[in-house]
């Protein structure tokens, strides 16, 4: 029995204890620590998985003349050590203080447990019937995680549910369509062995798969459902599920993509009629999954649809830097899963903390909480920073390493596409900060506290990550190393806080030097001055009005009107229609069909037996 | 003769000059700091009547004050000089006062046109204010009805000078004499009247406090608990107005 069967078992009993104790705080208290249990031991497993080694599981059984089994190597550990640190979170989270107000606690921890079990059997397949396990096993325990509140989010988890049918559908053709094409399901054996496919049947598994893990991904057409999914879900949930779950998408695409069919065999493979070959078109796919999420995310006035709607965005952002194959790219896509998930849970956690407080993620009903709830600000105000990419935080190195790889591929127009990205996440994440925290406090939050410590330090504990983290890089690098090592991609070199390229280096502890030196420069003079006298926040000018704490002197509705005039006109919903047309449609034809046999035994009889007779004369 | 006293400029020689006023060296940085400010005047308008008329041609290219360094700002904190052009009301006048206060010092306040001097036109009318200075320190009128850009321009070198020689020193009695000020105010507004901001905190702060800023009437204000913070502040100023 090795570490990565203890880590199975141990996610298994992490299931137990809010099962045993679903009263009181010792069953999530069991669970933090079960938590922080697994993390210990991926730990223990990165001098196996390092330099492209694998830990095999002794679960495994024969089945179709097939041995499925399970087995870690450095790309799944990636994802899996990602995946139980921000359970680790969540769950701290959810038992220093944020359960008090949910009714169904254990049910959130259990549910997260089987999420994680989920993950780690998906991350660790052996072959493409494990990876199918696991990869049904997350989207059942996801669903049922999306929809543990109940009410609107129970919606949105079925809504989930359909496209990742759908999706699994994807999946299933393009896993018998490689078996039978190569004759072997064994991912080990099947590294690129995709790449000798004929074109035709190589376009036909590209879509499959890009429809199977993109849903997970939501990637557009498929992004419709996720924003809701994850922010309706309870507040820890949703820090957790918009850490990682979707990276999920990010796991299967690149096991495929990269390790079976290999970016060469996707650069060669021309798309007819067109300039694009399977690589820039995935790129643009990515592209576009950067861009029109963002932009829906400008227009969000709930403060968790924003930041799940900014989680589909940055997937784009990942999947663009691995589709570059250069060791720039490649580090920057790998690195942003981990610093998209260091920033985007203490982001749903400070929301869920201001929610706790408050009773609302509305950003017209909030303001000028700075003043009342000063540590949550300052994990949103990190994490908002490394979502907008910006130094010091650790978003804004990964992002630079995509970018300088996408000019080092010779990409120019998928750099100004990652920078019209990035415009928008900056714009609408300000629209987070102020709408919250900045302005005018609203009257009826004059009493309002920061969250108990108890769901305060882990959310500042996991920022104050996001910051060293950034200012080390290394340290990130150091886990993505495992990961490309596993895929068969280049890294470049680096050191704890500085990344070396050929054409142009970047020294992080020099540019948080600088940032800090500057601010400090600003910070001496302001106090030095010492002669500025502070004023009551209704001492405001207001065209000569009288104001009073029942006056709204600042408005936060409608943000950005001037720039949404301008893109307003390619904002249109259509897809949401067709989407409801569509589900309109499958309402009206399932009724109508079920209208056939309901209520009559007779015609339900002929009705069976003519599809069962039309279904024998397709196939025969 | 009205029953209350008639504000006259205080005699500047008999006032005890701080420590700051005397050293050589805050006083250099004092002359240097005017010179800049009586270049760089940025106008708030506080366009009651038709005053205001005579602004965009002494804006606009052929007197263009841009020229000599003013334009207008659009917010009280940022500005430097309080343009009031033309008849106050009783109504319009608290709001003055409110945007008065809401100006960082040093401040400047010009009235324009007969209006503001002595009631103007609207001299009989019951719901005007006939002088401006007996509720605001004025560094200078415009007389005239209305002035002409012309006019106007000659004003506005006349308080550069002013300022530039450092004798536009009449913001500091607002704080030195503001129970003087808050008197005519609330003989004026009744005896609740008050603004949100603390100027007598203001006065202490930036060392401006005088033997005036407190008396009888700044006692009244003590009731509303404005400026402790935490407490009360935003419930007073609930009060309907």
């Amino acid at each position: 029995m090795n570490a990565f069967d203890l880590l199975l078992y141990l996610a298994l009993a992490t299931l137990l204890p809010s099962l045993l104790a679903p009263k009181g705080r010792s069953g999530g208290m069991l669970t933090t620590l079960a938590y922080l249990l697994q993390v210990w031991l991926l730990f223990s497993l990165l001098p196996s998985v390092s330099q492209g080694g694998s830990v095999a599981a002794c679960l495994e059984f024969a089945a179709f003349g097939h041995t499925i089994g399970w087995q870690l190597n450095g790309f799944g550990w990636f994802f899996a050590l990602i995946t139980a640190v921000s359970a680790l979170i969540a769950s701290a989270y959810a038992t220093g203080g944020w359960e008090r107000q949910c009714d169904h606690a254990s049910r959130l921890h259990s549910l997260m447990a089987l999420n994680v079990l989920a993950m780690y059997l998906l991350l660790g397949a052996a072959d493409l019937i494990s990876l199918f396990i696991g990869w049904e096993l997350v989207s059942w325990a996801g669903f049922l995680l999306m929809a543990a509140p109940g009410g609107q989010s129970v919606q949105a988890a079925l809504r989930y549910l359909i496209y990742a049918l759908a999706g699994a559908l994807a999946l299933l053709t393009a896993i018998v369509l490689i078996e039978q094409s190569s004759g072997t399901i064994q991912l080990d054996a099947l590294r690129g062995a995709l790449a000798s496919l004929p074109d035709g049947l190589s376009w036909v598994v590209l879509a499959l798969v890009f429809v199977g893990f993109g849903v997970k991904l939501a990637m557009p057409p498929f992004h419709l459902w996720q924003a809701p999914a994850y922010g309706y879900a309870d507040g820890p949930a949703a820090a957790f599920l918009g850490a990682i779950s979707s990276r999920m998408g990010l796991f299967g695409l690149c096991l495929v993509l990269v390790q079976m069919v290999g970016l060469e065999r996707l650069v060669g493979l021309a798309l007819p009629f067109s300039f694009f070959d399977a690589q820039s078109l995935l790129a643009w796919a990515a592209a576009i999954t950067l861009i029109v999420p963002t932009y829906i995310a400008l227009t969000q006035n709930d403060a968790r649809l924003l930041l799940a709607w900014h989680g589909i965005g940055q997937g784009g952002f990942m999947l663009l830097g691995l589709m570059l194959g250069n060791d720039l790219g490649t580090a920057g896509g790998l690195l942003h899963v981990l610093n998209h998930a260091s920033y985007q849970a203490p982001l749903f956690l400070a929301v869920t903390a201001v929610v706790y407080r408050t009773g609302t993620a509305d950003l017209d009903r909030l303001g000028g909480l700075i003043a009342r709830m000063p540590w949550a600000y300052v994990t949103l105000l990190l994490g908002i920073i490394g979502l907008a990419g910006l130094p010091p935080m650790n978003g804004f190195v990964s992002k630079w390493l995509i970018y300088k790889g996408l000019l080092d591929a010779q990409m120019p127009l998928l750099f100004v596409a990652a920078v019209i990205g990035t415009l928008g996440t900056i714009l609408s994440v300000y629209k987070l900060i102020h709408n919250i925290f900045l302005g005018q406090l609203r009257a009826e939050h004059r009493e309002v506290t920061d969250a108990p410590w108890g769901m305060t330090g882990p959310m500042l504990l996991i920022a104050g990550f996001a910051f060293i983290s950034g200012m080390l890089p290394g340290l990130g690098l150091y886990l993505v190393e495992p990961a490309a090592a596993a895929l068969g991609l280049p890294m470049p070199s680096f050191d704890l806080s500085a990344i070396h390229a050929p054409n142009g280096a970047l020294d992080m502890l020099v540019v948080v030097s600088a940032l800090i030196g500057a601010i400090g420069f600003g910070a001496l003079l302001f106090l030095n001055a010492g002669r500025s006298y502070r004023t009551q926040p209704l001492d405001n000018y207001a065209g000569g009005h009288f104001l009073t704490a029942q006056t709204r002197y600042q408005y936060s509705h409608h943000f950005y009107a001037g720039l949404l005039r301008v893109i307003g006109p390619w904002m249109r919903p259509w897809l949401v229609a067709l989407e409801q047309g569509s589900g309109h449609f499958l309402d009206l034809a399932s009724a109508a069909s079920r209208g056939l046999y309901y209520h009559n035994g007779l015609r339900f009889l002929v009705f069976g037996t003519v599809v069962g007779l039309l279904w024998l004369l397709i196939v025969v | 003769m009205p029953d209350y006293p008639i504000y006259r400029d205080p005699p500047e020689q008999c006032r005890t000059p701080d420590a700051e006023e005397r050293s050589l060296w805050g006083r250099t940085l004092e002359r240097i700091a005017d010179h800049c400010r009586a270049r760089s005047l940025f106008v708030l308008h506080y366009c009651t009547g038709c005053g205001a008329i005579e602004l965009p041609p002494s804006m606009t290219s052929r007197f263009d004050l841009e020229r000599v360094g003013m334009q207008p700002m659009v917010t009280p904190r940022q500005a430097d000089l309080l343009l009031i052009t033309g008849y106050l009301s009783v109504k319009t006048l608290k709001r003055v006062i409110l945007t008065y206060e809401q100006m960082q010092g040093p401040k400047y306040v010009m009235g324009f046109g007969s209006c503001t001097i002595n009631g103007g036109m609207y001299w009989n009318s019951y719901a005007t204010v006939k002088r401006l200075d007996q509720y605001l320190p004025v560094d200078m009128y415009i007389a005239g009805c209305m002035p002409r850009p012309e006019a106007i321009q000659q004003a506005f070198l006349q308080l550069m000078e002013k300022i530039d020689s450092g004798r536009a020193q009449n913001w500091k009695e607002y704080y030195r004499r503001y129970d003087h000020y808050l008197g005519e105010q609330q003989a004026l507004f009744g005896e609740q009247f008050h603004t949100p901001t603390d100027v007598i905190g203001e006065a202490r702060h930036y060392s401006l406090f005088g033997p005036e800023t407190l008396g009888e009437h700044t006692a009244k204000l003590a009731k509303y608990d404005l400026y402790h913070p935490g407490q009360g502040a935003v419930d007073a100023l609930e009060v309907k107005r």
